[in-house]
């Protein structure tokens, strides 16, 4: 940061390196811009790729049926769509080279107001799929990563509390704090509207995800299984009577 | 069969209809209905949740008070419609018939069962279960549950928070009948799952759970945020 030729002004937020001690050849850092939102229908067809990309990850695209006309209906219904945070929510995560404009002034408190954070990378992330999930919003936005959750409730604490069903983050975009701020998104919001927990499942291979809960104060139980009724296997007797 | 002689006292093994003596005794008709719960129901469904609390040694955990209940559990004046949100079936039974329901296809109509049991249940706090509703009948148990989202899907489900059948009505069926209720629901709505949580030492449930067609999905564990590691994200910064 001391070299005689004339320097950029320095981008806000950059103020961990010190400047007697940088090498004239160090590179710049990269900093990228990153939103958490409300997602809308328009993000429907981003969310169907993410969500099969998560069940690939996951060992299970067997399983994966969505289609995006299946879910736009039931995560956007028409016409009378629910509150946000009364049904099933999704927020969309985005990147772009350029900061977000701030967020506009929100009369109504309970609403999700976009997160913004940014970050500095020594390496600009590579990213192949760039055209494939630039955001309908248009631009230099990408989106790299949802989490989708609904309410729950905890009898013992009559409290409601939210459950995740899905998060995920693109893999370009891993191991840059990324899950740990959608995760806070989700456990902000639960503590903003007084609920009493947020739940989720992990894969009990999946040592990496499980390693970054327990570091964020998440208790991993042991002994609790899913279990599941599926399909025509619903119909347990027919009828109770 | 057609002996003069009386017949031979009845071996360990099964006895064949034609020689049941003349002094099998009547079977106990116990009527059963299951229907929603509604803000009425919350004393009785506070006791529900404290027992089965005390059965979970989990009360150390229990802070629900009947108005917190009341206020999550049928919130005014908006309440959401049943099975958009928090739901509640009651289990009540009667030693008399309940009267038939209407079957109204835009309503949920209530489930009646009739079980014809060897011995009469002896309930000593029949009294403090005694249903809102009046008459003999007695609050035996309850399911909680709410819709959840399976993306692989992109249908709802259902997933059942509680199920609680009083001490003196297990082990007849009455468990199976709260499941078959959400099950039946969850089909007529068109849903894909429905989904609990099971301790897996517990070998009795998962054996009622399976022979109901339930899959024990061995590889997800539960994790939760509570408590001062949840109260944690009110302050930090993303």
């Amino acid at each position: 940061m001391a070299a005689a030729a004339p320097q950029p002004p320095p981008p806000p937020f950059l103020a961990t390196i010190p400047e007697n001690t940088v090498p004239e050849t160090a590179p710049f850092r990269h900093p990228l811009y990153a939103r958490i939102r409300l997602a809308t229908i328009l993000d429907v067809p981003h969310i169907h790729k993410l969500i099969h990309q998560l069940a690939t990850f996951e060992r299970l695209a067997h399983q994966c049926t969505a289609t995006e006309a299946s879910l736009a209906a039931t995560l956007f219904p028409s016409p009378n769509p629910p509150l946000p945070f009364t049904s099933f929510n999704v927020f969309i995560l985005e990147v772009s080279p350029d900061p977000f404009p701030p967020p506009a002034p929100q009369e109504d408190t309970t609403n999700s107001s976009p997160l913004l954070k940014t970050l500095h990378l020594d390496l600009a992330s590579e990213d192949s799929e760039k055209e494939i999930f630039r955001s309908e919003i248009g631009g230099d936005v990408v989106v790299a990563g949802f989490v989708l959750f609904f309410p729950k409730y905890s009898t013992y604490l009559a409290k409601p509390g939210f459950h995740i069903e899905d998060l995920f983050v693109r893999e370009p975009y891993r191991k840059h704090g990324f899950g740990k701020m959608l995760i806070t998104a989700v456990a902000g919001q639960a503590v903003k509207m007084g609920y009493g927990m947020v739940e989720w499942v992990v894969l009990d291979w999946n040592v990496n995800a499980i390693q970054f809960y327990e570091r964020i104060g998440t208790k991993v139980y042991q002994d609790k299984r899913i279990c599941r009724l599926t399909g025509e296997d619903l119909d347990v007797e027919g009828s109770a009577k | 069969m057609a002996a003069a002689a009386p017949p031979p006292p009845p071996s360990p093994a099964a006895i064949p209809e034609t020689i049941v003596p003349e002094t099998a005794p009547p079977r106990h008709p116990l009527f059963a209905r299951i229907r929603l719960g509604t803000i009425f129901d919350v004393p009785q469904l506070h006791k529900l949740i404290h027992q089965m609390a005390t059965y979970e040694r989990l009360t150390d955990q229990f802070s629900a008070t009947e108005a917190s209940l009341a206020f999550t559990l049928f919130p005014s004046p908006s309440p959401p419609p049943p099975f958009t949100s928090f739901t509640v079936f009651i289990l009540e039974v009667s030693p008399d018939p309940f009267p038939p329901t209407p079957q109204d296809p835009s309503n949920f109509s209530p489930i009646l069962k009739t079980f014809h049991l060897d011995l009469p249940i002896e309930d000593s706090e029949k009294d403090i279960f005694r249903s809102e509703i009046g008459g003999d009948v007695v609050v035996a148990g309850f399911v909680l549950f709410f819709p959840n989202y399976s993306t692989f899907l992109a249908k709802p489900g259902f997933y059942i928070e509680d199920l609680f059948v009083r001490e003196p009505y297990r082990k007849k069926g009455f468990g199976r009948m709260l499941f078959t209720a959400v099950a039946a629901q969850a089909a007529k709505m068109g849903y894909g799952r429905v989904e609990w949580v099971v301790l897996d030492w517990n070998v009795n449930a998962i054996q009622f759970y399976e022979q109901m067609g339930a899959k024990i999905q061995p590889d997800w564990r539960v994790c939760r945020l509570t408590g001062d590691a949840l109260e944690a994200f009110a302050h930090l910064n993303i």
